[in-house]
């Protein structure tokens, strides 16, 4: 846009301003409409896309099997809990659990529920472990040595020191997304019952996703309003003005209500890391209204007989380009994400979080400049005289004094954070664990621990055997195939314990022998295992294997229990239980498929890494396109992404250090470090230029010039972003918490490198660009 | 106004057909009436039992099914044929008449060339994989005549045939317990005396079961059902009993009701 067509546009603005004002708030009062539509979604297969083919099997696996994200409560009596009492406990829970809405009756698993195998001398028996009526201390006793003879039931039901009863209670499907509700409905039953000895504990996998929907809504309540209250003082220090503070929270709300609303409208869910969008966009976007405002005062003192009109679109005329091009650069970013990202809630938030970014942008454009024409020319306190420099001037001032003196030890200590970052970059530990979404000391963190350090654990890799005919699975040599195969992975580290169809048929045999323990095995012809099930339907119901195997005897479902949530952990399995399969299951008669939480942990997680990468990358060369092309100089684009870069870097060696894992929250960190970051650059660059280029100043001159004007600008620019940032550190979901960190350290050393490195490079370097003859005269 | 009002009444009460006028027939003098229906001495027939989980996958198990009185004394052989895994299993239980007397029963597994003999079920438990417990099979669809209160409700026609709609409730919470009823509506043919349909619901009160008895027709002289349906809507699991070839003439020798029968088949 040549400039005399830009101030035509910037005087039409000015002229119809209260149409766009009023245009301006129906937009966003419209998005903002469709907010109470959003829907939070915490679960963790809602980071795989639906058509996800290890998300399908995985649905289709719980589906054949009735499995489902379970509630598990823990019941520790630290001096046993086979008595009376314990066992009483056990039943009164279950039982209530049966009443709670959004719990499947039939699909509750506790001493009091399960059956118990015996052989008699007339053959098995299938009942109840213990039945309320006749309970009594010497029949809880007896239960402790049912449990001995079940191997089943150890580490599972009751942990193996007898210390420990899991009660776990599956959801009904039509409750998916109100899992909080039911979440919500456990805790207070496990809250209210007070018995002496006894702790109870509420975890597992729906707990999770139950609690972290309560638990992010009440951390948004808290950063976002204190993200608000952080960009107001920074703004009222910056200019001390009532619009000073109120246009640029304007388009942050604007920014920050139309993404959201915009999201509600097009039915996006609220995932966990969608929290973080809101503090980010408060940051982000408020930085164009901090150098409009900043060049508005600027000319007020230079220009006192301006007219509000003048003045304005003199304003608009400065800053358009800057503004649009920083803009551009941190839309890049968040687009960045959503392009090397595999799992939606991240492409959501590069999608919502560029939307935001460009609302911010047009509004800077339209709202802006209207709404001041509804003021009267004003001048801010700050800005006095042209030639008199604020305490903050001054600080940028005597920073521009160092660079002038010391370019080459700024250089040096570039190249040492870079030697260090790509160390730090090469060491970074791809890692992710849902339980880590709590702060250490919440209750379901404790009771996470305790009921994986007590029981074989609540993470579940789940092995999904077919095989092509009927009754093929009560064939001797299949079920010795599921058998060797629970007998490996069980050896995998973190693995404790599993549970199949050949668990059961090999107690059945056992009871059929007078309980003799060499006959815990599987039988030896096909036609007894068939007749085994037969016989155990004479007492048992008949969904009784309905978890384990389907109902013509061709699939069969192997849960496999660990007690480490951890990918790191998780992936080592899924890896070395995979070879396994390929090694020994080759025949299309007996195919073994993994699935499960931790399967589909594995095959997600193990994306993030290559993602974040990914996204870097494909941030810089944007970024770097964008700017090359803005200041026709590939110098300049060059220049412009390199503090950032070194920000990037720095990170590395943070995270290294502070053992920091590149997790779902923080995988995020580099690609909006690099697209918020760069703004110092360009700015910089821009405002260099200006005063070498088109001033003509001489380079110590121009060097004043610029950190006493653009430099006290983007320090604020900074302080608003930084301390923004910061408010996600004080959020209680650690990831967000994590992210808020590094962002923060990122935009300190963009900075912090854009105010050095840079005018110390071009000092240095002297590229044409910036300086030639006249700057040296 | 207030004439026409009267005469209306007045019509209305009248009317045979009304259910004012009706005297329905007491529940326990209906349950009483399905015991006295004659079932023959004994039986011989081809029991076809096809079970369907909820997602539709079906168990299909041909039997033959064989039961006779021995004085009030009821024993019942029942010899798998299909699927071949389950081959030459044989079923067979002596159910006494004595209330206090627990039953006997025995399996005889052919893989493991043993009779094994299980212990008295719960009379609530499913019987052999299926939707009706050892209760329903004990009773072939009579109505007990000790373990509820019964209250008539109306009488409504059932695949077009009058019934007696009786509502059942189980005397005590140890009967409720042990039937894993706590209310059963029942639909009683009211010539035939033969349960036609049936409603229960679980001791917590959800929709348990429906049970659907049908194709009743008169075999050598007896009126005899030929199909069972049975909804588990809890689980949503499905069983068809079928009765094929229902004969009552044959004398069955009483040396099938054995153990040692059991192993050597028919």
């Amino acid at each position: 846009m040549k400039q005399n067509r830009v101030e035509a546009f910037f005087n039409t603005i000015t002229i119809h301003y209260k149409i766009i004002l009023i245009i301006s708030s129906v937009i966003f009062l419209a998005s903002v409409a469709f907010l109470p539509k959003l829907e939070k979604d915490t679960r963790y297969d809602a980071f795989l896309p639906a058509k996800d083919s290890v998300l399908i099997q995985r649905n289709q696996l719980k589906e054949t099997f009735g499995l489902k994200d379970p509630m598990v409560i823990a019941i520790v009596n630290e001096k046993g809990i086979f008595n009376k009492k314990s066992l009483e406990l056990v039943y009164t829970i279950s039982e209530q659990l049966k009443s709670i809405p959004g719990i499947d009756p039939d699909q509750i698993t506790s001493l009091s529920t399960e059956n118990n195998i015996i052989g008699t001398d007339y053959g098995i028996e299938v009942e109840p472990f213990f039945e309320l009526d006749n309970l009594t201390e010497e029949k809880a006793l007896e239960v402790s040595k049912h449990i001995d003879d079940f191997e089943l039931y150890q580490g599972n039901l009751v942990s193996k020191d007898k210390t420990t009863t899991l009660i776990v209670a599956e959801m009904l499907d039509s409750y998916n997304k109100e899992q909080h509700e039911v979440y919500n409905s456990l805790f207070d039953l496990v809250s209210n019952i007070k018995e002496k000895d006894h702790q109870f504990y509420l975890a597992g996998e729906g707990a999770v996703s139950g609690y972290l929907i309560k638990y992010i809504d009440e951390d948004a309540m808290r950063t976002n309003p204190f993200a608000g209250l952080v960009i107001a003082l920074i703004l009222i220090f910056a200019y001390r003005t009532v619009r000073g503070v109120l246009l640029p929270n304007l388009m942050v709300l604007a920014s920050v209500g139309i993404a959201l609303g915009l999201m509600a409208a097009f039915g996006v869910d609220f995932f966990v890391i969608t929290n973080g969008l809101p503090v980010v966009l408060i940051a982000i976007a408020v930085a164009d209204g901090i150098h409009i405002l900043g060049e508005y005062y600027e000319l007020a003192v230079k220009y006192p007989d301006y007219s509000q009109k003048e003045l304005v679109v003199a304003t608009m005329l400065k800053m358009w380009r800057p503004i649009t091009i920083t803009s551009f650069t941190t839309i890049a970013g968040f687009l960045s994400i959503a392009l090397s990202s595999y799992m939606p809630p991240m492409i959501y938030f590069g999608i919502f979080g560029a939307l935001g970014v460009f609302v911010a942008l047009v509004y800077a454009f339209f709202m802006i400049p209207s709404a001041m024409m509804l003021l009267k020319p004003q001048k801010s306190k700050v800005f006095k005289s042209v030639e008199k420099v604020d305490r903050f001037g001054n600080v940028m001032l005597k920073l521009g004094n160092l660079v002038i003196k010391r370019p080459k030890t700024i250089l040096i200590t570039a190249i040492v954070i870079i030697v260090f970052g790509i160390g730090g970059a090469l060491k970074l530990l791809v890692n992710e664990d849902r339980i880590k979404n709590f702060q250490d000391d919440e209750p379901i963190v404790f009771a996470d621990q305790l009921i994986n350090q007590k029981t074989d654990g609540t993470s579940y890799l789940d092995v999904l055997i077919e095989t092509p005919k009927e009754e093929d699975l009560f064939k001797i040599e299949n079920l010795q195939k599921i058998e060797l195969l629970q007998q490996h992975i069980e050896t995998l580290p973190f693995v404790k314990g599993s549970t199949s169809i050949v668990d059961f048929i090999k107690k059945m045999n056992q009871s059929m022998n007078e309980n003799r323990k060499e006959f815990y095995r599987i039988p030896e012809s096909n036609e007894l295992v068939a007749q085994y099930f037969l016989l155990y339907s004479a007492s048992g119901d008949p969904t009784d294997f309905d978890n384990y195997v389907d109902y013509d005897y061709k699939l069969a479902n192997i849960r496999f229990r660990m007690n480490s949530g951890e990918y790191i952990n998780e992936n080592e399995v899924v890896n070395k239980a995979q070879e396994f399969i390929n090694a020994h299951f080759k025949s299309s008669d007996f195919k073994a498929t993994l699935s499960g939480k931790v399967a589909v942990d594995a095959h997600w997680i193990s994306k993030l890494g290559i993602n974040h990468f990914l996204g870097a990358i494909i941030a810089l060369l944007v970024v770097l396109i964008v700017a090359a092309f803005s200041f026709r100089s590939l110098i300049a684009g060059v220049l412009t992404v390199i503090p950032v870069t070194i920000s990037v870097l720095f990170l590395y060696t943070v995270m290294g250090i502070m053992n920091i894992w590149l997790a779902v929250g923080t995988s995020m960190f580099a690609a909006i470090a690099i697209g918020v970051g760069v703004d110092f650059a360009v700015h910089t660059i821009d405002r260099l230029k200006y005063f070498l280029i088109e001033e003509k100043l001489p380079i110590t001159q121009a060097y004043h010039e610029f950190y006493k004007s653009a430099g006290r600008a983007l320090l604020f620019n900074f302080l608003a972003l930084a301390f923004g940032f910061s408010v996600l550190m004080t959020s209680s979901v650690p990831p967000l918490n994590q992210f808020g960190f590094l962002v923060a350290i990122a935009v300190i050393v963009s900075f912090i490198g854009s105010m050095t490195l840079l005018p110390a490079i071009i000092l240095l370097a002297k590229p044409k660009f910036f300086i030639n003859e006249d700057n040296n005269k | 106004m207030k004439t026409l009002i009267l005469i209306l009444a007045t019509f209305f009460i009248m009317n045979p057909l009304s259910s004012y006028g009706q005297n329905l027939m007491d529940g326990q003098q209906i349950a009483e009436n399905t015991h006295a229906k004659n079932e023959g001495v004994s039986v011989k027939r081809n029991l076809i039992m096809e079970l369907k989980d909820k997602r539709g996958k079906m168990r299909v198990r041909k039997t033959i099914a064989l039961r006779k009185y021995f004085g009030k004394e009821k024993r019942l052989v029942i010899f798998y044929e299909t699927p071949s895994s389950v081959k030459g299993t044989g079923f067979l239980t002596f159910d006494y008449p004595e209330a206090s007397k627990d039953d006997d029963q025995w399996l005889y597994l052919p893989a493991l060339r043993k009779t094994r003999r299980i212990s008295a079920a719960n009379r609530g438990d499913y019987f052999l994989g299926t939707d009706l417990t050892y209760e329903d099979i004990k009773l072939e669809t009579k109505i007990s005549k000790d373990d509820y209160n019964y209250k008539t409700l109306k009488i409504e026609k059932i695949d077009d045939n009058d019934c007696y709609l009786i509502q059942a409730t189980p005397k005590n919470d140890a009967i409720a317990k042990e039937l894993g009823y706590s209310k059963a509506h029942f639909w009683v043919d009211a010539k035939l005396w033969i349960m036609r349909k049936s409603e229960s619901w679980d001791i917590a009160g959800n929709h348990l079961k429906t049970v659907k008895i049908s194709d009743i027709k008169i075999v050598q002289e007896i009126w005899t059902y030929h199909r069972i349906d049975v909804i588990n809507h809890k689980t949503k699991h499905e069983t068809v009993f079928k009765f094929e070839n229902i004969d009552y003439k044959t004398v069955l020798s009483d040396d099938y009701f054995t153990e040692e029968a059991l192993v050597d088949g028919l």
